[in-house]
């Protein structure tokens, strides 16, 4: 016969997410299967392009400050495609989506647990890339870390959170590696082109142009918006 | 009572279950039968996990969808695979699934040893033989006390001891109302001790029925429509 057991004191909704978030942080501090990658392709782009590239101390870096935002946040969306692709690999692997799929836990929380698991892998990206990009071309961010760091978090926002709802539709097919960036791409060219804007007036040493900084700001608010409320309410009819 | 009305899964040309009509009272029923019966796709449509081609299934009255979560809190599920995360140890896994669950701690602890796990319950499951790996999915799908457990071929790759094992924690999770399908070829070992047994034969029921005493599965039992 079944035990009386104690009384449940069941976790919350954040608890669980929590629970989930370690989980996938814990699986790949063990194996380091997604991080790794990801920052071996930063730095062989960062490097390539240093030896590619024209000297960036060179008079009009103006310019060449746009084309160096552009070639970090690029670095930075093919990275993060790389995690993304891998979302759903280790449930995959050791067939625990069923499990995940019977979890007593709002699915929405499966979403965000996921998304947050994915924004720590942009994050670790991001905080090697850019220090390496002030390095290898002498960016005059001055005291304008606060403000990309900013701009990071609002660009990474909207693109994990859409990675992570297309990368669960990309996992039910067996063209995943290649579907995903078919289906993000496009999807993620407003965000990536606010992310170049902003950034290319801090690494010039600019500041922000207040007007268009921010209509810029707007997009990225406005997709991060769209892209968590829809990634948190279609996920499960991703994951089936 | 399970109730399942015309039931019927189709995988391409694969007929996998075939128009079946069951009441499953509360109980251990053993769901046995040959490879390719459907005791496995029987079991997913079950859970919630499968959706049948036609036809329905009820559990207290209530069709069963994994989307719901009043029904995923009532339900343990096992399949084929482990359903284990590889590179966490046996407790990090109950752990994790006893939280998402919301069962205590002090539970992990109790089925680790009621499967008889002690022993690598600190070893990632990925490194654990296939049969401990069983052991370790069955102690996962009890982990929230189910009212409906759902166990896939759970004795497969198990000595007998671990097999008793299995059995042990299960006549100890069953309470009156609450109901178990178990998947099994090993019809001996589940038959000594199960409340009823069905037998699947090409998608269809080939027998059901209640075990008495010394009563064993008939043909065409009455529950089959």
């Amino acid at each position: 016969m079944a035990e009386a057991g104690p009384a449940r004191a069941e976790a919350g909704f954040w608890a669980k997410t929590a629970a989930l978030v370690g989980k996938d942080l814990r699986l790949e501090a063990r194996g380091l299967e997604t991080l790794a990658p990801m920052v071996v392709f930063c730095v062989a782009v960062a490097l390539l392009l240093a030896f590619s590239l024209p000297d960036p101390v060179r008079p009009g870096r103006g310019a060449l400050a746009e084309v160096i935002a552009g070639f970090l946040w690029v670095t930075v969306l093919f990275a993060g495609l790389i995690g993304f692709a891998r979302t759903l690999e280790s449930e995959r692997r050791d067939g625990a989506l069923d499990s995940l799929l019977l979890a007593p836990l709002d699915r929405s929380g499966l979403f965000v647990a996921k998304a947050a698991a994915n924004l720590v892998g942009v994050a670790a990206v991001e905080a090697v890339l850019v220090p390496l990009f002030w390095l290898l071309f002498d960016l005059r961010l001055g005291a304008s870390w606060a403000a990309l760091a900013g701009v990071a978090l609002l660009v990474d926002v909207g693109f994990v959170a859409l990675g992570t709802l297309l990368s669960a539709l990309a996992a039910q097919t067996r063209s995943r590696e290649l579907l995903l960036p078919v289906l993000a791409l496009p999807a993620l060219v407003p965000v990536f082109v606010a992310a170049v804007e902003l950034s290319a007036d801090l690494f010039a040493g600019r500041g922000f142009d207040a007007l268009a900084a921010s209509g810029w700001f707007g997009v990225l608010l406005a997709f991060d918006v769209v892209a968590c409320a829809v990634g948190a309410l279609t996920f499960e009819y991703a994951l089936e | 009572m399970i109730v399942a009305e015309g039931l019927t899964v189709v995988f391409g040309r694969t007929v996998a279950l075939a128009s079946i009509d069951l009441a499953i009272p509360p109980g251990v029923v053993g769901v046995f039968g040959p490879n390719g019966s459907g005791k496995s796709t029987l079991l997913r449509v079950v859970a919630g996990l499968l959706s049948p081609r036609r036809g329905r299934v009820t559990w207290r009255g209530s069709p069963v969808t994994a989307r719901a979560e009043s029904f995923r809190r009532a339900v343990g599920y096992a399949g084929h695979a482990a359903g284990l995360y590889g590179r966490l140890s046996v407790r990090e896994n109950l752990e994790l699934f006893a939280t998402l669950c919301g069962a205590p701690r002090a539970r992990v602890e109790g089925l680790i040893e009621a499967v008889r796990l002690e022993a690598v319950a600190s070893t990632a499951v990925a490194d654990l033989s296939a049969g401990v790996r069983r052991r370790a999915a069955v102690a996962r799908a009890l982990v929230g006390e189910p009212e409906l457990l759902l166990l896939d071929e759970p004795y497969a790759n198990l000595d007998d001891d671990a097999s008793e094992a299995v059995s042990d924690a299960v006549r100890h999770w069953r309470a009156p109302g609450r109901t178990a399908l178990i998947a099994t070829h090993g019809a001996k070992r589940l038959k000594a001790w199960a409340d009823a047994g069905l037998v699947l034969q090409g998608g269809r029921v080939a027998a059901w029925g209640r075990y008495g005493a010394e009563e064993r599965p008939s043909r065409r039992g009455a529950a089959d429509g």
